[in-house]
């Protein structure tokens, strides 16, 4: 600041689109940049036009919906006359097609409860932060564990006829197996892809895939006394 | 025609007026922008410039602000809403049919909140899965991550009490299932039941306390968890753009 | 061409902040859809409609001052009524639009009760908040309860009426038909006063039938009872050949012999040479008045009463006829027939003439083997899985409760609680309809059988059933119109004995008890005199010329016949007034003839009744010929007067006399001294 020729200060100046970051280094430290400087847009117009553009495309699909279709509305509530089935709303139909299955303490507490916890301490575990592709050191140890553990659950799963849950499980067992017996060093596109997966992108993708499965077979696939249904059959 | 268009438009934002309301005046440089965005107690909770590579659509899909606008629609149309439905047995069916067959446009207000609800549910889900597929959630946003399951669970909450409140059929055993669900946990089961319905059974106590969860305690609960989490990206180093595409050599 | 898109697409959406605002634009215009589509709604078309129509008619200024656009409404909280009917149906209250050939717009027909008390859902159900003609009359997944199909309408009046009005004679006649056919032995249908419809076909004991007919017969009757008589109460059950073979076996076991035990045939006691003595005596003691016959044209002729008999000789064994008809009280004394007195000889005439009447086809082919044990063990299975005993009183089998599900709210039962086979219609009327139908057609293992009735009687259970419904269940007291409940009044003493014995009550009324057949007889002693009285027990004479059904003569002895007077003139005496008040000696001849001019001219009672034999023509009332020797003048004046103050329900009309009129013709009448009934003056 001593010296104005260093510094041309300007208001207004869209000479750089990304401004230049100045470091003042004493002569103790050794600077290492290891994040080059990248793009930047302003996010006024930029972001926000964008973000309202979509949202109100969105608004245009929900109201050209609203207009086209009713919401459901059936007869005034009579706790006499219990429809059959009597459903949840959709998003919890997966539980209730698990309710079938297990006890409720298991399926309507324990498991809700333990999808929470897991979704939550999923960012505190450096495993998941570092995500390392699962396959890619102690092939053979791992392949031991993880075959013990998904032959153990799939016969929980069987003995408790949840075959809907046990369907899911295997596809995605069987991919996690196709990404075992891949060489990372010589697979190409989608293998090479999945052999950098880590462990939680599994976890994940299993629960993802159940979650659409069970919702699904919740929502379309059942009928009075949670018998199976064809939706178009209804 | 564009030109006098832009004329007036600037005269309209150079009015005394107008500059009195909104401070960063006219002019497209970088610098009004961001007093635009500084200035602005809804905006000033984003950052000045985002990195270029988060603002297109791949990056994010954009779930994040879809989800935060079927909320407003929500918000809007709920609003709407209050102003027809009386929480009691067995008014809140009737308003539910005078909305239908007496209130103008009463039936594309109910729609638009009821598939809006059902939009948001998916939509904070999907996000959530898009965050987590793309690693969002790593320090130091692993707070962020954690309020928006609390949100995710929020939402949830929302639309499950919003379930209840058309007193018909589908909502009455849709909340009755649920409820009989809570029950199940062990030792204070038929407890969190009982507080959850103000009673043994779904009847006029739990639509009004459902009713209470779904136009106040929640939403406002939503709102302050939101700004929270909007105001963390920012705080957090903005939308989380991945790893850099190359890494960085000493210079 | 390809530029110009491209120009185009870049002036709307060619950067965000032109994109924003064209997509803004968009969604600002599908906002307006909504406020738009109101304006276009279906009520606006039909009140448009609505006054196209009155502005071509005569009476247009008034009928466009009733006009009131926009939503209209009838709200009446405490009944749960907000019917917006009146939106559309705009000339309901038009006396004008009486002829107008859309039903939409048509007045509404007259009846008793105010459009803006009751509102419209009340009676015709529909969903009255709806306003589209879509929602408002049928059947929807939020509204299960269409629009009353015409044919039902009563059903709505049934809701809150309980007891007959003459207006509603299809509901009246379902209802009576569910206690002649006996529906609510094993369903319960529970009334919104709590009271219960209860059955009246009096089904017969069977714990001593095998005194009384054959297992052949038992095994043809319970085939195809319709088989043995077209008039027949009990339903078809469609049973197998060896269900019905081993119900027979099992319903003759558990039969044990009457105590004390029936005597075999009387054979010192012959019956009356005069091979038409029969046919004459059946006809003396009308039994026709209760039981049908065919006759030898084929027609059947009779009361419904008593079972029909024309096939009586097949079905029951001639020594039980001959003990049945001696006295019927011994085998059954619950019994609704009356105890005639019939000499020995009497007795083996009409037995005889009743052997006679048989059905020969329908047992020839019936040829059962002794009964085995599995067979017996099995007939006890099916009686007990069709209930049976929920009628029939069968040794060893317990009245089942609840046998079939209860249809107190069944008018108002959701669709989706029921299920419909094919070809039936998809609506509550349509399902009940078809059950009431053919029961059997919902799934040949249902239990309920086969009921034997016409189309209209179909229709009239419907409607009665339909009535039904969670309204009539619920609503509150004020608004129900109570049914006239029979007492339990039973006469006392030797007289009450004697009565008892009679049958009285099966055809007369006494004290609100008893059957409706023969006049009231509550005040009977302060009506007519000993005199008469007594010569009408001892040979009752016909009073009313147009009915069939007449008073039989009981054969009563004289100590018997004092008995009967003495109590009826002691007990069943008005406390309105004394019948003794009124002499007949204070009429001067003057005031008779002043009452036979209101007889005949101003008040014209010769159209119902007969004052002379020779000149009347009045069928509809009792004849009058001989009013001077049968009745007290206090009554014919108290009578005149208020005739439903002493009878209820009698159909003589309140004529609103003046005090002096009264006693004119209560003179005149009381002048009326002839002996004996039209026939016996013309001899």
């Amino acid at each position: 600041m001593s010296d104005p020729k260093d510094f041309v200060a300007v208001l207004d100046s869209d000479a750089r689109r990304t401004p230049r970051r100045i470091a003042f280094i004493t002569k103790r430290t050794s600077p290492q940049v290891r994040v080059k400087d990248e793009d930047r847009v302003m996010t006024y117009p930029e972001v926000f036009f964008r973000a309202a553009v979509a949202i109100e495309v969105l608004a245009i699909a929900l109201v050209v919906i609203s207009l086209r279709w009713n919401a459901p509305l059936e007869e005034l509530a009579n706790p006499m006359h219990t429809p059959n089935p009597a459903k949840a709303p959709w998003y919890f139909l997966g539980l209730q097609e698990l309710l079938h299955y297990f006890p409720p303490v298991v399926a309507g507490v324990l498991i809700p409860g333990l999808v929470v916890m897991a979704l939550i301490i999923i960012p505190y575990f450096n495993i998941n932060v570092e995500a390392e592709g699962l396959w890619l050191r102690n092939r053979s140890r791992r392949l031991r564990i993880f075959g013990l553990v998904v032959v153990v659950f799939c016969i929980f799963l069987a003995v408790f006829d949840v075959w809907v849950a046990l369907a899911p499980t295997i596809i995605v067992a069987a991919f996690m197996l196709l990404a075992a017996r891949t060489d990372p060093q010589t697979a190409q596109g989608f293998q090479q892809w999945l052999v950098r997966k880590p462990l939680s992108f599994w976890i994940m993708t299993w629960f993802l895939v159940e979650l659409f499965v069970l919702t699904a077979i919740g929502t379309f696939f059942r009928g009075p006394g949670w018998s199976w249904v064809l939706p178009w059959r209804a | 025609m564009a030109n006098t268009l832009d004329q007036l438009v600037e005269q309209v934002r150079e009015n005394r007026i107008w500059r009195s309301i909104f401070r960063s005046g006219t002019g497209a440089s970088n610098l009004h922008r961001a007093l635009f965005v500084q200035q602005n107690v809804f905006l000033h909770l984003f950052s000045v410039k985002a990195r270029k590579r988060t603002v297109g659509f791949s990056a994010t899909w954009y779930l994040g602000a879809l989800t935060f606008g079927t909320f407003l629609i929500l918000v809007i149309t709920g609003i709407l809403l209050m102003l027809y439905y009386h929480p009691s047995v067995p008014q809140a069916y009737a308003d539910m049919k005078d909305l239908q067959f007496v209130v103008s446009s009463g039936v594309f207000l109910r729609n638009l909140h009821r598939w809006s609800a059902h939009a948001m549910v998916f939509l904070v889900f999907a996000h959530m899965f898009k965050v987590f597929y793309r690693g969002a959630y790593r320090p130091p946003r692993e707070f962020n991550w954690v309020i928006g399951v609390v949100l995710l669970l929020v939402t949830l909450l929302l639309s499950y009490t919003g379930y209840l409140l058309p007193w018909d059929q589908l909502a009455y055993w849709a909340v009755t299932v649920g409820s009989n669900i809570a029950s199940a946990v062990p030792v204070m089961g038929s407890k969190i039941r009982f507080l959850m319905l103000g009673g043994t059974a779904v009847n006029a106590n739990a639509l009004l306390r459902f009713y209470v969860l779904h136009c106040v305690i929640l939403p406002f609960t939503a709102t302050l968890l939101v700004a929270i989490h909007f105001w963390r990206i920012r705080k957090d180093g903005g939308i989380y753009a991945g790893e850099p595409a190359t890494k960085g050599k000493s210079e | 061409m390809k530029n110009q898109l491209k120009a185009v697409w870049q002036f709307f959406f060619g950067d965000s902040a032109r994109a924003f605002g064209s997509v803004s634009l968009i969604l600002l215009v599908l906002l307006a859809i909504s406020p738009a589509k109101n304006h276009f709604s279906q009520w606006r078309h039909y009140q448009k409609q609505y006054l196209h129509l009155i502005r071509g008619r005569a009476d247009a200024v008034t009928l466009e001052r009733h006009f009131q656009g926009g939503i209209q409404q009838i709200w009446i909280p405490e009944q749960q009524v907000t019917d917006r009917c009146t939106t559309c149906h705009l000339g309901l209250k038009e006396a004008s639009l009486a002829d107008v050939s859309a039903v939409a717009f048509r007045k509404h027909p007259v009846v008793p009760h105010s459009l803006t008390e009751f509102g419209c859902t009340t009676c015709h159900r529909g969903q009255g908040a709806a306003t589209t003609v879509e929602e408002a009359h049928n059947s929807t997944e939020q509204w299960e309860q269409p629009l009353l199909p015409a044919k039902y309408i009563e059903a709505g009046c049934g809701q809150c009426h309980l007891e007959k009005p003459t207006a509603t004679p299809f509901l009246n006649q379902g209802r009576d038909l569910i206690s002649s056919n006996g529906c609510t032995h094993c369903h319960t249908i529970k009334r919104g006063d709590g009271t219960y419809i209860l059955p009246d076909d009096d089904p017969p004991s069977l714990k001593h039938i095998a005194d009384k007919t054959t297992r052949e017969w038992i095994y043809a009757w319970i085939k195809d009872p319709q088989a043995y008589a077209g008039t027949a109460t009990m339903p078809n059950y469609h049973l197998r050949d060896d269900d019905a073979r081993d119900i027979s076996a099992f319903v003759i076991s558990q039969s044990t012999a009457l105590q004390p035990p029936i005597q075999p045939g009387q054979t010192d006691t012959k019956p009356a040479e005069d091979p038409a003595a029969g046919t004459s005596l059946y006809g003396q003691s009308f039994c026709a008045s209760c039981h049908a016959m065919q006759n030898a044209a084929g027609i059947l002729v009779g009361g419904n009463v008593g079972p029909e008999l024309t096939g009586i000789g097949t079905k029951a064994k001639p020594e039980w006829l001959q003990d049945w008809v001696a006295n019927p009280n011994h085998y059954d004394p619950g019994t609704m027939m009356p105890h005639y007195r019939f000499d020995a000889t009497q007795v083996a005439t009409l037995a005889g003439f009743l052997e006679s009447k048989t059905e020969p086809d329908l047992v020839a082919n019936v040829h059962l083997d002794p009964a085995t044990s599995p067979q017996i063990e099995h007939g006890k299975k099916l009686v007990v899985e069709n209930g049976c005993a929920s009628c029939h009183e069968i040794n060893g089998i317990k009245k089942p409760e609840n046998f079939a599900p209860e249809l107190s709210r069944i008018g108002s039962k959701p669709l989706s609680q029921l299920l419909f086979v094919e070809g039936v219609e998809h609506t509550l009327p349509g399902y009940v309809a078809a059950k009431v139908r053919s029961p059997r057609a919902f799934g040949p293992s249902l239990k309920m059988p086969q009921f034997n009735l016409t189309p209209l009687q179909i229709d009239a259970i419907t409607t009665a059933l339909l009535a039904q419904t969670d309204r009539s269940q619920t609503q509150p007291p004020a608004m129900r119109i109570a049914s006239v409940q029979q007492t339990k009044y039973e006469p006392a003493g030797h007289a009450g004995q004697l009565m008892g014995d009679l049958r009285c009550l099966t055809c007369h009324v006494i004290n609100g008890h008893g059957g409706d057949m023969a006049p009231d007889l509550t005040w009977e002693g302060t009506a007519v005199q000993r005199e008469w009285l007594t010569q009408f027990l001892k040979n009752p004479e016909t009073l009313r010329p147009a009915l069939i059904r007449r008073m039989p003569k009981f054969n009563l002895t004289d100590a018997e016949i004092t008995t009967l007077a003495d109590y009826m003139m002691t007990v069943y005496q008005t406390p309105q007034f004394d019948r003794d008040s009124l002499p007949v000696s204070e009429f001067s001849p003057a005031v008779v003839e002043q009452g036979r001019q209101l007889f005949y001219s101003k008040f014209a009672c010769q159209s119902c009744h007969i004052a002379d034999y020779a000149k009347d023509k009045g069928y509809i009332g009792p004849a009058l010929a001989g009013t001077g020797k049968r009745f007290y003048a206090a009554w014919i004046y108290h009578w005149l007067q208020d005739p439903q103050s002493l009878r209820p329900g009698t159909i003589e009309p309140n004529q609103h006399m003046t005090d002096d009129e009264a006693r004119s013709l209560t003179a005149f009448l009381m002048s009326l001294n002839a002996t004996g009934s039209k026939e016996a003056t013309k001899k």
